[in-house]
Protein backbone atom coordinates (compact mmCIF):
# COMPACT_ATOMS: atom_id res chain seq x y z
CA UNK A 1 0.00 0.00 0.00
CA UNK A 2 2.44 2.71 0.96
CA UNK A 3 4.41 1.03 -2.65
CA UNK A 4 1.44 2.02 -4.01
CA UNK A 5 0.86 5.63 -2.30
CA UNK A 6 4.66 6.56 -2.73
CA UNK A 7 4.93 5.19 -6.66
CA UNK A 8 1.55 7.52 -7.59
CA UNK A 9 2.86 11.01 -5.89
CA UNK A 10 6.42 10.05 -7.42
CA UNK A 11 4.94 8.99 -10.62
CA UNK A 12 3.07 12.38 -11.02
CA UNK A 13 5.67 14.67 -9.55
CA UNK A 14 8.13 13.40 -12.30
CA UNK A 15 5.22 13.25 -14.96
CA UNK A 16 4.54 16.70 -13.98
CA UNK A 17 8.77 17.82 -14.03
CA UNK A 18 9.71 15.50 -17.22
CA UNK A 19 6.84 16.91 -19.58
CA UNK A 20 7.64 20.43 -18.53
CA UNK A 21 10.98 19.47 -19.61
CA UNK A 22 9.90 18.19 -22.94
CA UNK A 23 8.11 20.53 -23.79
CA UNK A 24 10.71 23.34 -24.07
CA UNK A 25 12.99 20.63 -25.42
CA UNK A 26 10.51 19.83 -28.12
CA UNK A 27 9.64 23.70 -29.60
CA UNK A 28 12.76 25.32 -28.75
CA UNK A 29 15.78 23.06 -28.34
CA UNK A 30 16.54 23.75 -25.04
CA UNK A 31 17.56 21.16 -22.59
CA UNK A 32 17.41 22.68 -19.27
CA UNK A 33 19.40 21.64 -16.51
CA UNK A 34 17.72 24.48 -14.36
CA UNK A 35 14.05 23.20 -14.76
CA UNK A 36 14.31 21.06 -11.57
CA UNK A 37 16.01 24.22 -9.66
CA UNK A 38 12.94 26.20 -10.34
CA UNK A 39 11.05 23.33 -8.86
CA UNK A 40 13.17 23.61 -5.39
CA UNK A 41 12.82 27.63 -5.86
CA UNK A 42 9.11 27.08 -5.78
CA UNK A 43 8.88 24.56 -3.18
CA UNK A 44 11.27 27.45 -1.14
CA UNK A 45 8.89 30.47 -1.98
CA UNK A 46 5.82 28.60 -0.51
CA UNK A 47 7.95 27.81 2.78
CA UNK A 48 8.63 31.68 2.96
CA UNK A 49 5.55 32.52 2.08
CA UNK A 50 3.50 30.21 4.24
CA UNK A 51 5.96 29.90 7.09
CA UNK A 52 7.94 32.80 7.58
CA UNK A 53 4.83 35.18 6.33
CA UNK A 54 2.04 32.90 7.89
CA UNK A 55 0.03 33.82 4.34
CA UNK A 56 -2.71 31.51 3.55
CA UNK A 57 -0.88 28.34 2.05
CA UNK A 58 -3.51 28.39 -1.05
CA UNK A 59 -2.69 31.97 -1.78
CA UNK A 60 0.67 31.55 -1.39
CA UNK A 61 0.61 28.27 -3.86
CA UNK A 62 -0.39 30.69 -6.43
CA UNK A 63 2.13 33.89 -5.47
CA UNK A 64 4.71 30.98 -5.37
CA UNK A 65 3.68 29.49 -9.30
CA UNK A 66 3.41 33.00 -10.93
CA UNK A 67 6.77 34.02 -8.88
CA UNK A 68 8.86 31.57 -10.47
CA UNK A 69 7.47 32.19 -13.98
CA UNK A 70 7.95 35.34 -14.13
CA UNK A 71 11.90 34.81 -12.82
CA UNK A 72 12.10 31.84 -15.68
CA UNK A 73 10.61 34.14 -18.73
CA UNK A 74 12.93 36.89 -16.99
CA UNK A 75 16.18 34.58 -17.19
CA UNK A 76 14.81 33.12 -20.46
CA UNK A 77 15.14 36.84 -21.98
CA UNK A 78 18.51 38.34 -20.30
CA UNK A 79 20.50 35.05 -20.68
CA UNK A 80 19.16 32.23 -23.05
CA UNK A 81 17.63 33.94 -25.86
CA UNK A 82 20.38 36.08 -26.52
CA UNK A 83 22.32 32.64 -27.14
CA UNK A 84 19.33 30.89 -28.63
CA UNK A 85 21.72 29.96 -31.84
CA UNK A 86 24.37 27.82 -29.74
CA UNK A 87 22.66 24.72 -28.36
CA UNK A 88 25.68 24.21 -26.24
CA UNK A 89 26.55 27.49 -24.87
CA UNK A 90 22.38 27.29 -23.90
CA UNK A 91 23.18 23.93 -22.18
CA UNK A 92 25.93 24.97 -20.27
CA UNK A 93 24.15 28.48 -19.51
CA UNK A 94 21.10 26.31 -17.81
CA UNK A 95 23.60 24.40 -15.20
CA UNK A 96 25.09 27.81 -14.44
CA UNK A 97 21.98 29.13 -13.70
CA UNK A 98 20.57 26.21 -11.92
CA UNK A 99 23.91 26.46 -9.44
CA UNK A 100 22.87 30.02 -8.82
CA UNK A 101 19.93 29.56 -7.78
CA UNK A 102 21.03 26.91 -5.43
CA UNK A 103 23.56 29.19 -4.14
CA UNK A 104 21.05 32.07 -3.99
CA UNK A 105 18.75 29.40 -1.92
CA UNK A 106 21.80 28.70 0.13
CA UNK A 107 22.31 32.60 1.28
CA UNK A 108 18.84 33.43 1.49
CA UNK A 109 17.78 30.19 3.76
CA UNK A 110 20.91 28.34 4.75
CA UNK A 111 21.48 24.80 4.48
CA UNK A 112 19.71 23.88 6.41
CA UNK A 113 16.52 21.26 5.78
CA UNK A 114 13.17 23.06 6.41
CA UNK A 115 9.85 21.02 6.02
CA UNK A 116 6.41 23.03 5.31
CA UNK A 117 3.09 21.96 7.44
CA UNK A 118 0.34 20.16 5.15
CA UNK A 119 -2.30 22.58 4.03
CA UNK A 120 -4.92 20.21 4.65
CA UNK A 121 -4.08 17.80 8.41
CA UNK A 122 -5.67 14.70 8.99
CA UNK A 123 -5.66 11.42 7.20
CA UNK A 124 -7.99 8.61 6.77
CA UNK A 125 -7.18 4.53 6.79
CA UNK A 126 -7.68 1.89 4.35
CA UNK A 127 -7.40 -1.26 5.48
CA UNK A 128 -4.51 -0.25 8.38
CA UNK A 129 -3.06 2.26 6.11
CA UNK A 130 -2.52 5.77 6.74
CA UNK A 131 -3.41 8.14 4.19
CA UNK A 132 -2.81 11.88 4.46
CA UNK A 133 -5.08 14.23 3.16
CA UNK A 134 -1.91 16.21 1.78
CA UNK A 135 -1.35 13.06 -0.37
CA UNK A 136 -4.72 13.19 -1.84
CA UNK A 137 -4.61 16.73 -2.43
CA UNK A 138 -0.69 16.59 -4.13
CA UNK A 139 -2.38 13.89 -6.29
CA UNK A 140 -5.47 15.45 -7.05
CA UNK A 141 -3.73 18.85 -8.56
CA UNK A 142 -1.69 16.77 -10.41
CA UNK A 143 -3.73 14.50 -12.23
CA UNK A 144 -6.08 17.90 -12.78
CA UNK A 145 -3.00 19.79 -14.14
CA UNK A 146 -2.00 17.11 -16.66
CA UNK A 147 -5.88 16.94 -17.57
CA UNK A 148 -5.77 20.72 -18.13
CA UNK A 149 -2.41 20.19 -19.80
CA UNK A 150 -3.78 16.85 -22.07
CA UNK A 151 -6.34 19.78 -23.03
CA UNK A 152 -4.27 22.39 -23.92
CA UNK A 153 -2.03 20.63 -25.87
CA UNK A 154 -4.97 18.52 -27.84
CA UNK A 155 -7.84 21.00 -28.15
CA UNK A 156 -6.20 24.31 -28.50
CA UNK A 157 -5.06 26.07 -31.00
CA UNK A 158 -2.04 27.14 -29.13
CA UNK A 159 -1.49 23.67 -28.45
CA UNK A 160 -1.20 22.62 -31.76
CA UNK A 161 1.16 25.11 -32.66
CA UNK A 162 3.31 23.67 -30.11
CA UNK A 163 3.20 20.07 -31.05
CA UNK A 164 3.69 20.58 -34.75
CA UNK A 165 7.19 23.07 -33.40
CA UNK A 166 8.30 19.62 -31.42
CA UNK A 167 8.03 17.67 -34.49
CA UNK A 168 9.61 19.99 -36.84
CA UNK A 169 10.68 23.16 -36.45
CA UNK A 170 11.79 24.61 -39.78
CA UNK A 171 8.50 23.20 -41.31
CA UNK A 172 6.43 24.82 -38.74
CA UNK A 173 8.52 27.89 -38.92
CA UNK A 174 7.58 27.33 -42.82
CA UNK A 175 3.77 27.43 -42.41
CA UNK A 176 3.95 30.50 -40.24
CA UNK A 177 4.48 29.73 -36.84
CA UNK A 178 6.36 32.27 -34.83
CA UNK A 179 9.25 30.19 -33.37
CA UNK A 180 10.05 32.89 -30.77
CA UNK A 181 6.70 33.82 -29.16
CA UNK A 182 6.09 30.23 -28.83
CA UNK A 183 9.05 29.11 -26.99
CA UNK A 184 8.37 32.01 -24.66
CA UNK A 185 5.26 31.09 -23.97
CA UNK A 186 6.20 27.38 -23.69
CA UNK A 187 8.66 28.36 -21.63
CA UNK A 188 6.40 29.66 -19.10
CA UNK A 189 4.07 27.07 -19.16
CA UNK A 190 7.27 24.62 -18.70
CA UNK A 191 9.01 26.34 -15.69
CA UNK A 192 5.04 27.19 -14.45
CA UNK A 193 5.13 22.79 -14.50
CA UNK A 194 8.33 23.12 -12.78
CA UNK A 195 6.60 25.15 -10.35
CA UNK A 196 3.51 23.99 -9.33
CA UNK A 197 5.04 20.67 -9.19
CA UNK A 198 7.00 22.15 -6.27
CA UNK A 199 4.37 24.00 -4.23
CA UNK A 200 2.38 20.84 -4.20
CA UNK A 201 5.22 17.96 -3.51
CA UNK A 202 6.70 20.35 -0.94
CA UNK A 203 4.66 20.02 2.05
CA UNK A 204 5.64 16.24 1.40
CA UNK A 205 9.42 16.63 1.14
CA UNK A 206 12.26 18.06 3.32
CA UNK A 207 13.38 21.00 1.61
CA UNK A 208 17.17 21.79 1.19
CA UNK A 209 19.09 23.80 -1.60
CA UNK A 210 20.25 20.44 -3.48
CA UNK A 211 17.16 18.98 -3.85
CA UNK A 212 17.33 19.88 -6.97
CA UNK A 213 19.52 16.95 -8.32
CA UNK A 214 17.61 13.73 -7.11
CA UNK A 215 14.91 14.91 -9.19
CA UNK A 216 16.95 16.12 -12.26
CA UNK A 217 18.56 12.82 -12.69
CA UNK A 218 15.54 10.68 -12.46
CA UNK A 219 13.21 13.21 -14.75
CA UNK A 220 15.85 12.77 -17.25
CA UNK A 221 15.93 8.86 -17.01
CA UNK A 222 12.11 9.56 -17.56
CA UNK A 223 12.76 11.68 -20.42
CA UNK A 224 15.04 8.99 -22.24
CA UNK A 225 12.81 6.37 -21.03
CA UNK A 226 9.43 8.20 -22.70
CA UNK A 227 11.59 8.98 -25.72
CA UNK A 228 12.70 12.70 -26.28
CA UNK A 229 10.26 15.04 -26.82
CA UNK A 230 7.08 12.48 -26.53
CA UNK A 231 4.54 13.57 -24.15
CA UNK A 232 2.91 10.94 -24.01
CA UNK A 233 6.49 8.81 -23.75
CA UNK A 234 7.34 11.28 -20.18
CA UNK A 235 3.73 10.24 -18.79
CA UNK A 236 4.24 7.20 -18.79
CA UNK A 237 7.28 6.47 -18.07
CA UNK A 238 6.93 9.02 -14.90
CA UNK A 239 4.44 6.55 -13.29
CA UNK A 240 7.14 3.38 -14.62
CA UNK A 241 10.17 4.97 -12.31
CA UNK A 242 8.02 6.77 -10.26
CA UNK A 243 6.96 2.97 -9.01
CA UNK A 244 10.32 2.02 -9.54
CA UNK A 245 11.89 4.27 -7.20
CA UNK A 246 8.91 3.30 -4.78
CA UNK A 247 9.99 -0.68 -4.95
CA UNK A 248 13.32 -0.13 -4.47
CA UNK A 249 13.06 2.51 -1.68
CA UNK A 250 10.80 -0.13 0.11
CA UNK A 251 12.44 -3.22 -0.34
CA UNK A 252 15.74 -2.88 -0.91
CA UNK A 253 17.70 -2.56 2.47
CA UNK A 254 18.75 1.29 2.14
CA UNK A 255 17.16 1.44 -1.16
CA UNK A 256 17.19 5.17 -0.75
CA UNK A 257 20.48 5.64 -1.37
CA UNK A 258 20.08 3.17 -4.58
CA UNK A 259 17.12 5.57 -6.11
CA UNK A 260 19.66 7.98 -8.38
CA UNK A 261 21.86 4.89 -9.16
CA UNK A 262 18.87 2.46 -10.41
CA UNK A 263 17.49 5.39 -12.65
CA UNK A 264 20.49 5.67 -14.41
CA UNK A 265 20.97 2.31 -15.02
CA UNK A 266 17.38 2.19 -16.64
CA UNK A 267 18.80 5.23 -18.47
CA UNK A 268 21.85 3.55 -19.66
CA UNK A 269 19.91 0.37 -20.49
CA UNK A 270 17.33 2.46 -22.38
CA UNK A 271 19.81 3.95 -24.29
CA UNK A 272 21.39 0.81 -25.63
CA UNK A 273 18.69 -1.35 -26.47
CA UNK A 274 16.19 1.44 -27.47
CA UNK A 275 17.80 4.81 -27.87
CA UNK A 276 14.66 6.36 -29.06
CA UNK A 277 12.93 5.24 -25.74
CA UNK A 278 9.18 3.75 -25.33
CA UNK A 279 7.16 6.52 -27.96
CA UNK A 280 10.54 8.28 -29.08
CA UNK A 281 10.77 8.85 -33.35
CA UNK A 282 14.04 6.85 -34.33
CA UNK A 283 16.55 9.35 -34.73
CA UNK A 284 17.14 8.48 -38.72
CA UNK A 285 13.59 9.71 -39.39
CA UNK A 286 14.60 13.52 -37.92
CA UNK A 287 16.58 15.72 -40.01
CA UNK B 1 2.07 50.09 -64.69
CA UNK B 2 1.65 47.85 -61.68
CA UNK B 3 4.12 46.56 -59.00
CA UNK B 4 5.57 42.93 -60.39
CA UNK B 5 4.37 40.42 -57.47
CA UNK B 6 8.08 39.17 -57.27
CA UNK B 7 10.95 40.61 -57.99
CA UNK B 8 14.37 38.92 -57.31
CA UNK B 9 17.30 40.85 -57.99
CA UNK B 10 20.91 40.12 -58.30
CA UNK B 11 20.55 37.02 -55.60
CA UNK B 12 23.66 35.12 -54.65
CA UNK B 13 24.17 32.09 -52.25
CA UNK B 14 27.68 30.42 -51.85
CA UNK B 15 27.62 27.06 -49.83
CA UNK B 16 32.35 26.97 -49.05
CA UNK B 17 33.33 27.84 -52.64
CA UNK B 18 30.65 26.60 -54.07
CA UNK B 19 28.31 29.32 -55.56
CA UNK B 20 24.92 27.73 -55.32
CA UNK B 21 22.93 30.58 -56.74
CA UNK B 22 24.86 33.05 -58.91
CA UNK B 23 23.65 36.89 -59.49
CA UNK B 24 20.05 35.72 -60.12
CA UNK B 25 17.85 38.16 -61.22
CA UNK B 26 13.67 38.37 -62.45
CA UNK B 27 10.31 38.86 -61.84
CA UNK B 28 6.84 37.40 -61.83
CA UNK B 29 3.59 39.04 -62.39
CA UNK B 30 0.11 38.50 -60.41
CA UNK B 31 -1.22 35.35 -60.93
CA UNK B 32 1.52 34.30 -63.20
CA UNK B 33 2.97 30.41 -63.20
CA UNK B 34 6.49 29.82 -63.69
CA UNK B 35 8.46 26.82 -64.00
CA UNK B 36 11.76 26.67 -62.79
CA UNK B 37 14.34 24.20 -64.52
CA UNK B 38 17.66 23.03 -64.36
CA UNK B 39 20.24 20.50 -64.13
CA UNK B 40 20.59 18.69 -61.06
CA UNK B 41 22.70 20.81 -58.42
CA UNK B 42 21.53 23.93 -60.75
CA UNK B 43 21.01 25.64 -57.87
CA UNK B 44 16.79 25.46 -57.99
CA UNK B 45 15.90 24.28 -54.24
CA UNK B 46 18.37 26.55 -52.98
CA UNK B 47 16.83 29.76 -55.14
CA UNK B 48 13.51 28.81 -53.42
CA UNK B 49 14.97 28.29 -50.34
CA UNK B 50 16.30 31.75 -50.63
CA UNK B 51 12.66 32.87 -51.28
CA UNK B 52 11.40 31.55 -48.65
CA UNK B 53 13.77 32.78 -46.15
CA UNK B 54 14.67 29.25 -45.26
CA UNK B 55 18.08 30.73 -46.32
CA UNK B 56 19.87 34.03 -46.38
CA UNK B 57 21.19 34.95 -49.46
CA UNK B 58 24.94 36.26 -49.51
CA UNK B 59 23.85 39.82 -51.87
CA UNK B 60 20.61 40.81 -53.54
CA UNK B 61 17.46 41.22 -52.67
CA UNK B 62 13.85 39.70 -53.22
CA UNK B 63 10.59 42.13 -52.96
CA UNK B 64 7.02 40.69 -52.86
CA UNK B 65 4.53 43.20 -53.61
CA UNK B 66 7.32 46.04 -53.08
CA UNK B 67 8.26 44.21 -49.66
CA UNK B 68 12.25 43.20 -48.72
CA UNK B 69 11.88 40.00 -48.02
CA UNK B 70 15.53 39.69 -47.24
CA UNK B 71 16.10 39.62 -43.55
CA UNK B 72 12.35 38.66 -42.57
CA UNK B 73 11.72 35.40 -40.42
CA UNK B 74 10.59 32.67 -42.02
CA UNK B 75 7.35 32.79 -40.42
CA UNK B 76 7.18 36.69 -41.43
CA UNK B 77 7.52 35.44 -45.28
CA UNK B 78 4.80 32.83 -44.89
CA UNK B 79 2.24 35.74 -43.28
CA UNK B 80 3.29 37.89 -46.23
CA UNK B 81 1.78 35.35 -48.10
CA UNK B 82 4.77 33.08 -49.81
CA UNK B 83 4.08 29.29 -48.94
CA UNK B 84 6.35 26.65 -50.30
CA UNK B 85 5.88 22.71 -50.56
CA UNK B 86 9.24 20.73 -50.25
CA UNK B 87 10.95 18.01 -52.57
CA UNK B 88 11.43 15.19 -50.03
CA UNK B 89 7.87 15.60 -47.81
CA UNK B 90 8.29 16.33 -44.22
CA UNK B 91 4.80 15.83 -42.68
CA UNK B 92 3.81 15.86 -39.09
CA UNK B 93 4.20 12.15 -38.69
CA UNK B 94 3.04 12.09 -35.52
CA UNK B 95 0.14 14.32 -36.13
CA UNK B 96 -3.10 13.22 -37.80
CA UNK B 97 -3.72 14.51 -41.61
CA UNK B 98 -6.14 16.64 -40.45
CA UNK B 99 -3.48 18.59 -37.98
CA UNK B 100 -0.81 19.37 -40.46
CA UNK B 101 -2.90 21.10 -42.10
CA UNK B 102 -4.86 22.84 -39.51
CA UNK B 103 -1.26 24.00 -38.54
CA UNK B 104 -1.28 25.96 -41.57
CA UNK B 105 -4.57 27.33 -40.55
CA UNK B 106 -2.99 29.04 -37.40
CA UNK B 107 -0.90 31.27 -39.06
CA UNK B 108 -2.45 35.06 -38.49
CA UNK B 109 -2.80 35.37 -42.40
CA UNK B 110 -5.31 32.47 -42.90
CA UNK B 111 -7.67 33.05 -40.22
CA UNK B 112 -8.56 36.37 -37.74
CA UNK B 113 -7.19 36.03 -34.22
CA UNK B 114 -9.11 34.28 -31.45
CA UNK B 115 -11.05 31.79 -33.89
CA UNK B 116 -12.16 28.78 -32.24
CA UNK B 117 -10.54 25.63 -33.65
CA UNK B 118 -13.43 23.99 -34.48
CA UNK B 119 -13.87 27.18 -37.79
CA UNK B 120 -9.73 26.30 -38.56
CA UNK B 121 -10.72 22.60 -38.57
CA UNK B 122 -13.24 23.39 -41.40
CA UNK B 123 -10.86 25.44 -43.17
CA UNK B 124 -8.43 22.88 -42.92
CA UNK B 125 -10.83 20.09 -44.20
CA UNK B 126 -11.88 22.42 -47.30
CA UNK B 127 -8.22 21.83 -47.98
CA UNK B 128 -7.69 18.66 -47.98
CA UNK B 129 -10.84 18.28 -49.93
CA UNK B 130 -9.29 20.39 -52.68
CA UNK B 131 -6.29 18.20 -52.54
CA UNK B 132 -8.49 15.03 -52.65
CA UNK B 133 -7.33 12.82 -49.60
CA UNK B 134 -10.24 14.38 -46.99
CA UNK B 135 -10.87 11.00 -46.34
CA UNK B 136 -7.94 9.72 -44.60
CA UNK B 137 -8.25 13.10 -42.66
CA UNK B 138 -7.90 11.61 -39.13
CA UNK B 139 -5.40 9.35 -39.71
CA UNK B 140 -1.77 9.64 -38.74
CA UNK B 141 0.15 11.38 -41.58
CA UNK B 142 2.78 8.50 -41.28
CA UNK B 143 0.35 6.41 -43.24
CA UNK B 144 0.47 8.19 -46.24
CA UNK B 145 1.58 6.91 -49.64
CA UNK B 146 4.13 8.87 -51.93
CA UNK B 147 1.37 10.43 -53.76
CA UNK B 148 -0.87 11.10 -51.02
CA UNK B 149 1.75 12.69 -48.95
CA UNK B 150 2.78 15.25 -52.13
CA UNK B 151 -1.12 16.09 -51.71
CA UNK B 152 -0.70 16.49 -48.14
CA UNK B 153 2.22 18.95 -49.31
CA UNK B 154 -0.03 20.81 -51.37
CA UNK B 155 -3.46 21.23 -48.96
CA UNK B 156 -1.02 22.37 -46.17
CA UNK B 157 1.04 24.71 -48.78
CA UNK B 158 -2.52 26.58 -49.70
CA UNK B 159 -4.39 26.84 -46.28
CA UNK B 160 -2.29 29.45 -45.54
CA UNK B 161 -4.27 31.37 -48.31
CA UNK B 162 -0.79 31.87 -50.08
CA UNK B 163 -0.49 34.47 -52.99
CA UNK B 164 2.69 33.03 -54.29
CA UNK B 165 3.04 29.25 -54.14
CA UNK B 166 6.29 27.44 -54.30
CA UNK B 167 6.27 24.01 -55.77
CA UNK B 168 9.49 21.68 -55.20
CA UNK B 169 9.18 19.36 -57.83
CA UNK B 170 5.63 18.27 -56.99
CA UNK B 171 5.36 15.33 -59.42
CA UNK B 172 8.43 13.90 -58.11
CA UNK B 173 8.54 10.11 -57.38
CA UNK B 174 4.75 10.00 -58.57
CA UNK B 175 3.36 7.11 -61.16
CA UNK B 176 2.21 8.77 -64.13
CA UNK B 177 -1.56 8.33 -63.35
CA UNK B 178 -0.69 10.25 -60.19
CA UNK B 179 1.47 12.72 -62.01
CA UNK B 180 -1.58 13.80 -63.97
CA UNK B 181 -3.55 14.07 -60.49
CA UNK B 182 -1.56 16.10 -59.32
CA UNK B 183 -1.14 18.67 -62.16
CA UNK B 184 -4.89 18.86 -62.67
CA UNK B 185 -5.30 20.11 -59.20
CA UNK B 186 -2.19 22.73 -59.55
CA UNK B 187 -4.20 23.45 -62.65
CA UNK B 188 -7.76 23.81 -60.72
CA UNK B 189 -5.57 25.33 -58.35
CA UNK B 190 -5.02 28.03 -60.80
CA UNK B 191 -7.82 28.76 -62.21
CA UNK B 192 -9.27 28.94 -58.56
CA UNK B 193 -13.01 29.41 -58.28
CA UNK B 194 -13.39 25.47 -57.05
CA UNK B 195 -11.38 26.34 -53.87
CA UNK B 196 -13.04 29.69 -53.58
CA UNK B 197 -13.67 29.74 -49.91
CA UNK B 198 -10.11 30.18 -49.05
CA UNK B 199 -9.08 31.76 -52.69
CA UNK B 200 -10.83 34.34 -55.15
CA UNK B 201 -8.42 33.70 -57.43
CA UNK B 202 -5.56 31.00 -57.97
CA UNK B 203 -1.92 32.13 -56.45
CA UNK B 204 0.80 32.68 -58.91
CA UNK B 205 3.23 30.12 -58.79
CA UNK B 206 6.90 28.88 -58.94
CA UNK B 207 6.94 24.99 -60.12
CA UNK B 208 10.45 23.24 -60.05
CA UNK B 209 10.33 20.21 -62.11
CA UNK B 210 11.84 17.68 -63.92
CA UNK B 211 9.03 16.02 -65.40
CA UNK B 212 9.26 18.65 -68.59
CA UNK B 213 6.33 17.49 -70.60
CA UNK B 214 3.67 17.82 -67.58
CA UNK B 215 5.29 20.96 -66.40
CA UNK B 216 5.26 22.41 -70.40
CA UNK B 217 1.12 22.41 -69.94
CA UNK B 218 1.20 24.28 -66.76
CA UNK B 219 3.13 26.90 -66.98
CA UNK B 220 3.18 30.34 -68.30
CA UNK B 221 7.08 31.21 -68.50
CA UNK B 222 9.74 29.11 -67.84
CA UNK B 223 13.65 29.86 -66.72
CA UNK B 224 16.50 27.66 -66.36
CA UNK B 225 19.09 27.61 -63.92
CA UNK B 226 22.73 26.12 -64.87
CA UNK B 227 25.44 25.87 -62.51
CA UNK B 228 23.45 28.43 -60.20
CA UNK B 229 23.32 31.26 -63.32
CA UNK B 230 20.03 32.24 -65.31
CA UNK B 231 20.42 30.18 -68.31
CA UNK B 232 17.44 31.15 -70.63
CA UNK B 233 13.74 32.82 -69.69
CA UNK B 234 10.99 32.99 -72.09
CA UNK B 235 7.97 30.63 -73.65
CA UNK B 236 7.79 26.83 -73.29
CA UNK B 237 8.41 26.72 -76.60
CA UNK B 238 11.12 29.15 -77.26
CA UNK B 239 12.73 26.88 -74.02
CA UNK B 240 12.71 23.97 -75.47
CA UNK B 241 13.59 24.82 -78.70
CA UNK B 242 17.06 26.92 -77.20
CA UNK B 243 20.25 25.55 -77.72
CA UNK B 244 21.72 26.56 -74.61
CA UNK B 245 19.20 24.80 -72.66
CA UNK B 246 19.54 21.61 -74.86
CA UNK B 247 22.90 21.46 -74.44
CA UNK B 248 22.90 21.78 -70.91
CA UNK B 249 20.76 19.04 -70.62
CA UNK B 250 22.52 17.17 -72.91
CA UNK B 251 25.79 18.37 -72.53
CA UNK B 252 27.68 19.44 -75.94
CA UNK B 253 27.22 17.53 -79.12
CA UNK B 254 26.20 14.28 -76.95
CA UNK B 255 28.57 12.19 -74.93
CA UNK B 256 31.77 12.44 -76.64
Amino acid sequence: MNILITGLITGSMLALLAIGFSLIFGVARIINIAHTAFYMVAAYCIFFLSIRLGLNPFLSMLIAVTLVTVTGLVVYKLVIDPIREHEGAVLIATIALAMFLQEVILQLFTGDYRSIDFMIGGFFTIGGYKIFYQQLLTFGVVLIILLALWFLLMKTRLGLAIRSMAEDREVANLMGMNESRLAMITLAISVALAGITGVVIGPLMVLNPHMWEDPLIIMMAVVVLGGLGSIKGSFVAAFILGFTEALVVFLVPTGAFLKGPVALIIMILVLLIRPEGLFGVAFEEER
Amino acid sequence: MAEPLLKVEAVSKSFGGLKAVNDVSFRMEQKEVLGLIGPNGAGKTTLLRLLTGILKPDSGSVQFKGKELVGRNIWNIVNLGVACTFQNMRPFRRLPIIANVMVSCLSPRSHGKGEWIKKVETKAMDALEFAGISDMALEKASVLSQGDLKRLEVARAIASDPELLLLDEPFGGLSPAETDLMAKSIRRLHKGGRFGRLHSEGPAMIIVEHKLQQLMKIVDRIIVLNFGTLLAEGAPEEIVNNPQVIEAYLGKGGDQ
